[in-house]
């Protein structure tokens, strides 16, 4: 199954994720989960950027917090909600929202 | 071009996630797609009239009527908004009030599902 995770909160979905066993998993950051791409705690990032994902945050969301580009990393795709439709109809088969 | 059904569980105001899903429920539409929006608990409070819209705060009712305009089916989960005194009276124009089996039923047929859930 392609199963696409919306990452809301800043709070560790980690063992929710670990229960997950798709074949592609994608994780959207979007609202204050888009802190998961930004935030370093003792200079790392959070633990959920090691799953082994696709990733993606949502302009939108970035920039109402003041971010932007420059403050993700290179493997984090910046989308749109139109881009959120097009992962969900034509890159995923299921979602579910954390 | 595919059913989109979203249901939202969160509340009017003070949520990201109702905003959230209005402006995605927008994009997909723009895209083409069908797109069945049920609002249930707290959320339910989308669908009543006279709705003021202040400065500070995510104001959904137009974007909602805006929408609909453009071919968006929106139901409220009709014992959330009793329970919470939103009767028929007080119900924005083309905003539909069913039990939960609307939702499943829409659910059931769609091509794509994205449930939020409350805080």
């Amino acid at each position: 199954m392609k199963l696409a995770v919306f990452v809301s909160d800043y709070r560790l979905n980690v063992d929710t994720l670990n229960r997950l066993n798709p074949a592609k998993l994608g994780i959207i950051l979007v609202q204050n989960g888009v802190y998961h791409a930004t935030l370093k705690e003792n200079g790392a990032l959070s633990s959920l950027m090691g799953k082994n994902a696709d990733f993606y945050v949502l302009m939108d969301d970035l920039e109402t917090r003041g971010l932007a580009g420059k403050d993700i990393g290179s493997n984090v795709k910046i989308i749109s909600y139109g881009d959120i439709v097009d992962l969900i109809f034509n890159d995923y088969e299921k979602t579910v929202w954390l | 071009m595919g059913k989109f059904t979203i249901g939202c569980f969160s509340s009017l105001v003070g949520s990201m996630s109702l905003d959230f899903a209005v402006k995605l429920s927008a994009a997909a539409i723009e895209k083409g797609h069908k797109v069945d929006f049920w609002v249930s608990g707290n959320a339910t409070m989308l669908s009543i009239k006279g709705q003021r819209a202040f400065k500070d705060y995510s104001a959904l009712m137009k974007p909602v009527q805006e929408l609909m305009g453009k071919g968006l089916t929106i139901t409220a989960c009709e014992a959330c908004a009793e329970a919470r005194g939103y009767h028929k009276d007080n119900t924005l124009e083309g905003f539909k009030r069913h039990s939960m089996d609307w939702y499943l039923a829409s659910a059931f047929d769609a091509d794509r599902v994205l449930h939020i859930g409350g805080e």
